[in-house]
This record gives structure tokens, sequence and C-alpha cells, in this order.
């Protein structure tokens, strides 16, 4: 009889659960991940009012700018289904590249910068679709080629003599008040938004994302709409590295290494499944926007910079927990 | 052998939403016979033993098993009352051995110490694998026998589980085992089952009338969720068979089958040759424009690996295929879209659309690249293209932007002949368009259908039931065992009945 | 011209064929890897001029390479069940700490000696057991699972580490991260004992076999009526206690506790657990492809550090081989759509 009971009270309890999951999911994930952007900001505020300062917001708007570009490439890989673990070696690489060039080519560097990394990105495709292995093998592997050209390039950090700062304006001066690093993201945001939601590659991502088979058979070309999405996360990253290396007066090999992870987080927390094909350019902005806040945050609020990582953590299992749509996978793995 | 039978199963009813499954059946089995379960796709046979091992419920009636009546929760439970069934898709896992699959979840009993003994484990297979004769080396891995010995591996397996149990008779279901087997192969599972008679009972479900006279000492039938006869091994004919598993009256008009139309004179499609080796056979036909074709045949038959080949889902092996007159070459699907084949799949949940994608993007997808205007979307065509499909289609939704998960089903299907249609294809492979839709949903795809013919469709059709392809089609071709056995016209004045086309079939 | 394709009489061309073969011998036997082994120690021989066989670079290549065996086992029955474990590097480095702390240091008076073994394997566990509960029950994918759990250990392994290297004064560690038996050093018995340890749970266990069945279709492995959520759960919990030895012993070689100690350790992990013959999607492989696999990668490194070959171009190397030891090996059949 007892036996009979806690069945049945566990099997109430499951399905309340169920129900209670159930309409969660059915909100979009995004609203869920605003929820919690302001949350967090709330929380923060209210321990220490100097978060809302404008040095503080400054800070926080360079580090979105560098999150953010990277993120919305790796976006894009994720939401056809794959993964993109190269783009730490990408932005080392693109770095390097960028300063290197402005010797000889000045402002140009900063466009051929972004032409070697749309080559990286494209090299990511094309070993993708020709070895026909997971893009989670094929870009851990291409990531560490990256890291190796990086080091060919010039083998120790490089920083950047007085002579050449002018250059670096493009992404540390400012028009209109507001720092060429933030327009340059935001730019970067608008351009992608619109190629996910107005072109033909944009679109076949999301739908590839949603359902590869019916994609497939609907005569998409589906092995050309991932080199695509690989073509723009190099991009991105190397925007990125750009910035970083701006910021920074240098560029080295060693650059990128946290930002793969960085990368991701920053997709999955804004509520971009995992598995791809929901999700979107803006969830990434908000998820842009909760890392850098958070990050942020903590070190204002006086959080040990050893623990922020811990927390960091937390945050992102949180965040899927919570915006991970579950209909869509029969088994999760 | 004492009157008692060992599975006694009263008065079964199953409903799954929009189509009654099973009704007010009795279905009997006694020690030691093999029971032949025959019917017509959809008939409910599988649904019927699923309901026997417990995957499905069943809404009212009661299964009595060996004078007791049970409750029965899941397949393990089944299995450990002595009941279990042999899936044709096989329910071994491919990475583990035949002895560690046939022992999977009941290792405990090889516990010696802690460990397991893995010498008492192939001792034990070797013995089981005796009882069917199988001579397969227990340590061998699963993926490398072939199918006829993986059935083999899974009835030994029942088999075991029903004597650790202490059941004395088990109940093996067979579920179309032949459909993967040579004939070889074939006799030697014949032999094995009547050997395995006189300890056991068998069900033994198959399309193959040939077979289940051969084998059966009794002949069940069902047609439409019904037990409507049961035939002695004596009055088990072949044609009687086939007559009782299809007889049955046709509703008026049921298929408009007054607006059927004559076909145009050109061959819009024409296939030759077109094979793929060990689905099926060199394989030529036409189809004109306006002109419905019913292509007919049971599982396993060959017919959706054509439509499917044709379509560019499953590549050739050879052959060739014209449209208007013209070889195109079909390496993909996108090839096939290009000549102008389009392909409605029958599981639309999977392959017809995005659920996660709103209306709009869904029947656009096919021709996005249509609307590009200096690289990028014209939102507005694309917005007045999706709507006049909408209308067309008399999609019922509150706007374009709906995302398709939260429309009924019937309104999917009709996205996904939207999608099809906005592609202006000329050929359309309809893979059994009215699954799992309701009565009144079906009639307005037949109104469909017939107009798309009307305004010159080529139309592949392959329907669950043969009066809706009968109803329905211009002409109709009859595969068994991947080859074309039979054509047979289907004017408005002269339509055949189920009965004359069955014989080709099984 | 067009290429003509060969055809070989039961419908697949040369190349498919070789490839059928290549995975056929690498996914029933360790052959494939085994080769693969042996095809790359040659070729550092040949490339260091012997000096690759000295006792010394032998006994170096023992020992790291069973530190990293150590660590692959663990990532390794987390693949086989068709999951990723990315949370290595932060585990080891939480245990290392916490069983520098514990062992005769600088910054406290515990010393446990010994046993700190089994504790900083129960702190191991410890986020095993997170890692699957979460996975399991609140169906978070295992790749952002153990990626969270990779910055929060990592985080929790620099608070306590006070952001300093905490030096261990006990000699003992010495004496088993250098020393050696026979010329065998220490740390490889070790292994070699939990080798033998996870080989019998992996051939004689029940769970041994579920492990595998998971891996190889996990819903038909529950129809069957497997615990999976279970299995999940301990298995993601041995694979913790085996990065809590690998912290341990790469503390006794540095002789400090250092949070840093682990950097990097994912990627060696990941492709020694390819190159040894396991399969990521899961179902194929085992604890002698993750050793042998540890081995190759070894070797590989260690012998290019011998060569002298530039640590920049390292990088490259490591990735090439990744790229093509799964494009070798992986099946393809199995996964119709390759993410």
């Amino acid at each position: 009889m007892g036996k009979n009971n806690r069945r049945n009270l566990k099997s109430i309890m499951a399905k309340g659960e169920r129900e209670l999951t159930g309409y969660i999911r059915r909100i979009p994930a995004i609203y869920i991940s605003l929820l919690l952007l302001f949350i967090i900001i709330v929380v923060f505020v209210s321990i220490n009012r100097s978060f809302l300062s404008v040095y503080n917001l400054k800070t926080i708007g360079n580090l979105t700018s560098i999150l953010l570009t990277v993120g919305l490439g790796q976006g894009l890989v994720i939401m056809t289904g794959g993964i993109d673990l190269s783009v730490g070696g990408i932005i080392s690489l693109i770095s390097v590249v960028y300063l290197l060039g402005l010797k000889t080519f000045g402002y140009l560097s900063f466009f051929i910068a972004l032409i070697a990394a749309c080559g990286a990105g494209f090299l990511n495709g094309i070993i993708y679709t020709k070895a026909k292995i997971p893009s989670f093998v094929c870009t851990l592997g291409t990531g560490g080629i990256f890291v190796s050209i990086t080091y060919l390039l010039s083998e120790a950090p490089i920083s950047v003599p007085p002579r050449h700062f002018h250059y670096l304006d493009v992404v540390n001066g400012s028009a209109l008040g507001i720092e060429n690093g933030w327009l340059i993201a935001l730019l970067v945001t608008g351009c992608y938004f619109i190629l996910q939601k107005y072109t033909y590659m944009g679109r076949t991502i999301y739908s590839i994302g949603s359902n590869e088979r019916m994609s497939w058979m609907s005569g998409i070309d589906v092995r050309r709409s991932k080199v695509y999405a690989f073509i723009l996360s190099g991009l991105g990253a190397g925007v990125s590295g750009i910035i970083l290396a701006s910021n920074l007066y240098s560029g080295s090999a060693i650059f990128g290494d946290l930002y793969v992870l960085e990368s991701i987080a920053v997709v999955v927390v804004g509520g971009t499944a995992i598995t791809g094909g929901a999700g979107g350019i803006l969830n990434t902005v908000v998820g842009a926007l909760i890392m850098s806040v958070f990050k942020n945050g903590m070190t204002v609020i006086g959080i040990d910079v050893y623990a922020q990582q811990t927390f960091l953590g937390v945050l992102i299992i949180i965040a899927v927990a919570i915006t991970f749509d579950r209909s869509k996978v029969m088994v999760v793995k | 052998m004492n009157g008692l039978p060992v599975i006694d199963m009263k008065a079964i009813n199953k409903t799954f939403p929009g189509v009654k499954a099973l009704e007010n059946i009795d279905f009997r089995v006694q020690e030691n016979e093999i029971v032949g379960l025959v019917g017509e796709n959809g008939a409910g046979k599988s649904t019927l033993m699923k309901v026997l091992i417990g995957l499905y419920r069943e809404d009212n009636g009661e299964i009595i098993l060996r004078g007791e009546k049970v409750i029965i929760g899941d397949p393990r439970e089944a299995a450990q009352m002595g009941v279990g069934m042999v899936f044709q898709e096989g329910c071994l896992l491919p990475n583990l051995t035949v002895a560690e699959n046939l022992f999977l979840c009941q290792e405990h009993i090889f516990r010696n110490k802690g460990l397991l003994s893995v010498s008492e484990m192939i001792k034990v297979a070797e013995q089981q694998l005796k009882r069917v004769e199988l001579e397969v080396n227990p340590r061998a891995y699963v993926r490398d026998l072939t199918q006829a010995c993986r059935q083999m591996v899974e009835i030994v397996r029942l088999l075991w589980l029903s004597s650790i149990s202490g059941v004395e008779n088990p109940v093996l279901i067979l579920d179309e085992p032949t459909t993967v087997l040579v004939s070889n192969e074939i006799e030697r599972l014949f032999s094995i089952l009547r050997h395995l008679k006189k300890e056991t009972s068998i069900i033994f479900i198959s399309h193959r009338l040939e077979e289940v006279v051969e084998l059966s000492d009794r002949v069940v039938i069902l047609k439409d969720g019904k037990k409507i006869a049961e035939l002695p091994r004596d009055d088990a004919q072949i044609r009687k068979i086939q007559m009782l598993m299809v007889g049955h009256e046709l509703a008026e008009e049921y298929y408009k089958e007054s607006e059927q139309t004559q076909p145009g004179r050109e061959k819009v499609i024409e296939v030759e040759g077109l094979e793929i080796r060990g689905k099926f056979e060199p394989a030529d036909f036409s189809v004109r424009s306006g002109e419905i074709v019913s292509l007919v045949g049971v599982l396993g038959s060959g017919k959706e690996e054509v439509c499917r080949c044709i379509c560019g889902v499953l590549r050739a092996d050879a052959g060739k295929v014209k449209i208007n007159g013209k070889e195109i070459k079909i390496d993909s699907p996108k090839d096939a879209i290009r000549a102008g084949i389009g392909y409605i799949p029958s599981d639309r949940r999977d392959e017809g659309l995005a659920l996660q994608m709103d209306v709009m993007s869904n029947i656009s997808l096919i021709v996005l690249r249509d609307m590009i205007r200096a690289g990028f979307l014209q939102v507005a065509k694309e917005r007045k293209e999706t709507s006049f499909w909408v209308e067309h289609c008399r999609i019922k939704t509150p706007s374009l932007k709906t995302l398709c998960n939260n429309l009924s089903g019937g309104n999917q299907q009709k996205i996904v002949l939207a999608k099809w249609l906005a592609a202006r294809v000329k050929v359309l492979i309809l893979d059994h368009p009215t699954r799992g839709i309701d009565v009144g949903a079906k009639e307005e795809i037949y109104r469909r259908i017939r107009m798309l013919a009307s305004e010159g469709m080529a139309i592949i059709l392959m329907s669950d039931t043969l009066e809706e392809d009968i109803g329905l089609c211009n002409r109709m071709l009859i595969m068994k065992d991947g080859k074309i056995t039979g054509e047979i016209s289907c004017p408005v004045e002269d339509k055949p009945t189920p009965v004359d086309i069955i014989s080709y079939m099984v | 011209m067009r290429k003509k394709r060969v055809v070989v009489k039961d419908g697949l061309n040369i190349r498919e064929r070789i490839g059928r073969g290549f995975r056929y011998i690498i996914s029933h036997s360790v052959f494939g890897p085994i080769t693969a082994l042996i095809l790359v120690s040659l070729v550092f021989i040949v490339g260091t001029g012997g000096s690759f066989l000295s006792l010394k670079n032998l006994q170096n290549i023992l020992s790291l390479g069973s530190i990293l065996a150590m660590t692959v086992f663990g990532s390794s029955l987390v693949i086989l069940m068709g999951a990723i474990d990315l949370s290595p590097e932060g585990v080891i480095a939480l245990c290392a700490v916490i069983g520098g702390l514990i062992m005769k240091n600088e910054r406290t008076v515990v010393d446990v000696g010994f046993w700190a073994i089994p504790i900083v394997m129960m702190v191991g566990a410890g986020t095993g057991l997170i890692n699957g509960t979460i996975n399991t029950k609140l169906k978070v994918p295992s790749l952002i699972t153990t990626l969270g759990m990779w910055f929060a250990a990592l985080g929790i392994a620099v608070i306590f580490s006070g952001g300093s290297t905490n030096p261990i004064m006990d000699s003992r560690l010495q004496v088993l991260a250098n020393g050696s038996l026979f010329g065998i050093p220490y740390i490889t018995m070790v292994t070699i004992c939990v080798f033998i340890v996870l080989a019998i749970i992996e051939k004689r266990t029940a769970i041994g076999k579920y492990i595998f069945a998971i891996g190889g279709n996990e819903i038909l492995a529950k129809q069957v009526g497997i615990n999976v959520e279970r299995v999940k759960v301990i298995v993601f919990s041995i694979a913790g206690s085996l990065y809590g030895m690998t912290g341990f012993f790469l503390v006794a070689r540095l002789l400090s506790a250092n949070p840093t100690i682990s950097r990097g350790i994912l990627f060696p992990a990941i492709t020694a657990t390819v190159v040894g013959g396991t399969a990521l999607s899961g179902g194929i492989g085992g604890v002698v492809n993750a050793l042998i696999g540890a081995m190759t990668v070894t070797v590989l490194r260690s012998g290019m550090v011998l060569m002298n070959i530039s640590p920049y171009v390292q990088g490259a190397v490591n990735g090439v081989v990744l790229i093509l030891a799964v494009t070798i090996t992986m099946d393809r059949k199995k996964i119709s759509i390759i993410k």
C-alpha cells in the first residue's frame, strides 16, 4: 500500500513539475534571458550604486563589444547545429595580423585583417565539408593550427610602437561621443542581424538548425550554408581580435585562449539552443550583455577575482537549464 | 493440450487521436500453435500486438494470460510473463556481442563473487543458441551478423527470458520477420518455428500470404481495426483471405470520383530502368500531365524507395528519369526540385516542415532564392507570395508569423503542400497524404488533389488504403517485393475493387 | 575529363572500401591504434637519430603518458556513453589545490600524507556527481554542464590557492614521481593498476555493458530496461575521481599545488581519446583505446620536443593529427547527419 502511495505522490509531483516547466518552456527563451539580465543588473545596482557610473558603463561597453562580436559568429554556427572551437585561435591570429600589417598598410590593415579572418573561417568550412567530421573535432584541430600560424608570424607578443597609435584610433577613437569600438560592434551586430533575417544564406542557417533533413530535402545546399556560417564566425572572431588588439595595444598567440568558452557561454546564456535551430542574433546580444554585466558587476561589488570564474560557471548552467528548449531533443546527451 | 488458451484478449479497444485503431477485438492463442495475423496496412495488427506486450495500454477490454487476468505495464513485464515480440527493426544493440545482448539487464544471474563470469555467459549462450540451431559465436558483435541471425538471437533472448521467469509456454510474436530474409533463410526460420512450436506459441504477422498459409495453424484477419474472420488451416486459402482482407463497400463519391479528369497527352515524367540494388528492381513507368498514378504495395514492396529515389533522397544505382522528354540527373533533392519534382513526405514532423519556424518561412523555403534582389530578401514579396498560398490552400493560421508547432496537424499538412505548390513543381509525389488526418480534413485533401490534377499536375500517389488509391487514381501500379507486378487502369466508370488488386500485392 | 569511379562488386567504390576496412580494424580491435602508436614512435626514433630510445626519455614518456592516461580514462568513459566531458582542467586543478593543502605544505599544518589520494578522488567524484545530476535531472546537455563545471571548479581552485603556488615538502612525493622499479616509473605502475580495475569494470560488470549500450543507442537501452540516469551519474563520478587522481600525480611531479597545473589538458585528452579509437559518438572504444591513445599523443608531443620542433609548430601538428585521426576512424554509417 505504501509503495502505491509513494508512486502516486511521485507521479503527481512529476506532473506538476512538468506543467510548470512546460509553461516556462513555452515562453520564448529571449524573454527569460532578458529577465535574467534585468535581475542581475538590479542585484548589482542595489549592492553598489557605482555600478551605474559612466566609467563603469564604459567598461561594460568595451567588454561587451568584444564578447558580442565573437559571440555573433559563434551563434550562427551553433544555430546550424555545430560549434566553432577555433575562434580563440582566430582572435589570436588576427590580432597579430592586424598589428603586423599596420607597419606596411596602415589603416588598410584593418580590412586585410578582416579578409584573413574570413579566410580562416573558410578553411574551417572546407575541412568540415571535405573530411566530413563533426565540427567539434574539426574546429578543435584548426584552432591549434591557427595558433601555430600566429606563432610563425611572430614568436613573441607584438606591441605597437607609439608612432602607430593613431592607426588604432579606428577602434580606440570615438565618433559622436561613442567609442568606435562599440560602434563597430553595433555595426557588426546590425549586419549579422540583417544577414540572418534578410538574406538567403542567413535564412537557410536557421532552417538547417531547425530541421536539417527537411532543409536538404527542400533543396537547400546544406554544406554551403554551413561554410557560410563558419566564414561569418571567423569574421566575427576577427573583429573581436582587432578590437582586443587595439584596446591592449598588443597582440599575441595566447590572446584568444579564453574566448572560445566565453563565446559559447554568450550564445547559450542568451537562449540559443546548443542543438541549433532556436535563438538568433538578438539572443546573442542579450547573452553578451549578461556575461559582461555579470563579469563587471562581480568586480564592482568586490567579489574575489578568482571567485568570479566559479560564479560564471554556475551562471552558465543555470541560464541554460531555464532556457533550453527540451521539446526539440529526444535525448539529452 | 487443454482447452485453456494461453492468451485470451477480450473486446480490446484502442483509440488514438483521430483514429480508432482497434475495435472490439477478440484474439486467442492456444498452446503450441502458430497463429497467422494478417491485414492491410493500418488494419491494426501491429497495434494489437503492441497492446499485448505492453507498449500501448488498451482503452478497454481485458487480457487473460494463462487463465489469469493481467495488466501489462511495459515490455519488461510482458517478457517476465512470457510474452515477447521480435520487431521488424530489431531490438539488439549492434555494438554489443551476442552474449551481452542475450543477457542484457539480467547479468546478475552470472555474478560470481561480485564479477560477471564471462565464460559462464558464453556457455549458457551456446546452450541457448542451440535451441534454434543457431551456430553463431556468442562473442561475435551483433553488427556483424546478418538480419536472419539477429532475428534468431532475439528469439533466443525471448525464450531465455521466459525460462528464467519460470514460464512454461511462452508466446513469441514475430512482426514481418521475412521481409529482411532471403529464401533459404526463410526456409530455415520456418523449420525452426515448427520445431519451437512444441514448446511455445507463435503469432506470425506477415503480408506474404503464401508464407502465412504454409506456416499457420490458424489465420486471423483484421480490417480497419476489427477482426473480421478467423480461418483454420484447412480453410485458409490465399484467395479467400485476400477477399476477406479487402471486401468492403465504398462510400459514394468519397473520393470525388466525378471530378476525376482525363490526363493530357504528354508524358511529364518518365522513369526508365530505375534501380536501387537491394531495394527495388529496374522500374519503368511514366505519368502524364493531369494524371494521378497510384503506387501500391505493402511495406517493403519498394514503392517508398522508388519515390524517394525520384525525388533525390535516395541515390539510384542505375536508370534514368526524364522530365518533359529531357533526361535529368538527380544527385540530390536540389536537382529534383530544379527539374520540377516535388515530394510531400508521410512524416511531416520529421521531414515536412521545421516546426520551430513560422508559417511564412516554411512556405517560402524552396523558393527563397527567387525572392532575392541585390542579395537581399524582398520581404514584401515573400509576404505576398506566402499570403497567396495560405489563402489558396486554406490554411487556418492567426498570422504568417505563427510557429508551425502551434498549428493543428491538418494545417501543418497544408503548409507542406503550400511549400511545394509555391515551388511550381510539375510532378508531385504524395507519400501517404492523409496519414493521421481526420475524416473531415481528408475530404479537403481529396478535393485539393483533384484540383491539382485538373490544373495539369502529374501526381504519383501512395495511400494508406487500397480504397483511397483506387478512388483517386487514373491508373495503378502494383509493386511486390521490389518488382512492378501489375498495372491496372481505374477509369471513373469502371473502378476495380480492392479484391482485384490484392492478389498482385500479397 | 570526368573522373571514373571505380566500382567494386558490392556497390562500394575503392575509397569507401578502404575506409570501411580501416574502421573495421579500428573499431574491432586495437590493431589500428597500436599501429598508429608504432608508426609515430618509428617516426621519432628515426627523426631523433635514436636518442628517442634513451632510458631517460622512455621513462619520461611513460610518466607523462601515465598521467595523461589517467585523465583520458575518465573522459573516455563519458564519451563512450555518447556524452562529452569538458571539465578535466577545472576538476584536476581543484583536486590538486585541495590535495596540496592537506599534505605537507606551506600554508596549512594539515598533513595526511598519502591519504590525500582517496580524499582528492572523492572531491573529484563529487564534481562528477554534480555533473551527472545536472545532466540527467535538469536535462542540461553535457557539453554545457561540464563547461560550467570547468569554470566553476577552476574558479574554486584559484580561490583556495589564494593566488599563490603552494610548494609541497613531502619528499616521498618526489620518490613517487621520479622513482622507478626495474626501470618502470611508479606512476606508470599506478596507472596500470587503475587500468586493470577499469578494464575489469568494462568487461566483467553489468555497468560496463550498460555504458556501451547507452552509447550505442540510448533510446533502445532505456527500452530494454537500463537505468540510464543512474549509469550516467556513476560514470561522471568515476571520471571525476580519475581526474582527482591525475591532480594528485601532477602535484607529485611538480611538487607544488598550483591551479595552473592542468592548463591546456583538454586538447591532448580529446585527441588521445579519438586517436586511440574511441568514437566521439559513443559505443565504440574503451580503456585499452584510451591507454594507447594517451601514449600515442605523449609520444607525439615528447618526440616533437626532442626533435626541437618549434613549440609553435606543435600546435599545428596536433591539430592536423586530430583531424586526420577522426576523418579516418569515424563511423559515418551511424550518423546520417554530421554536426
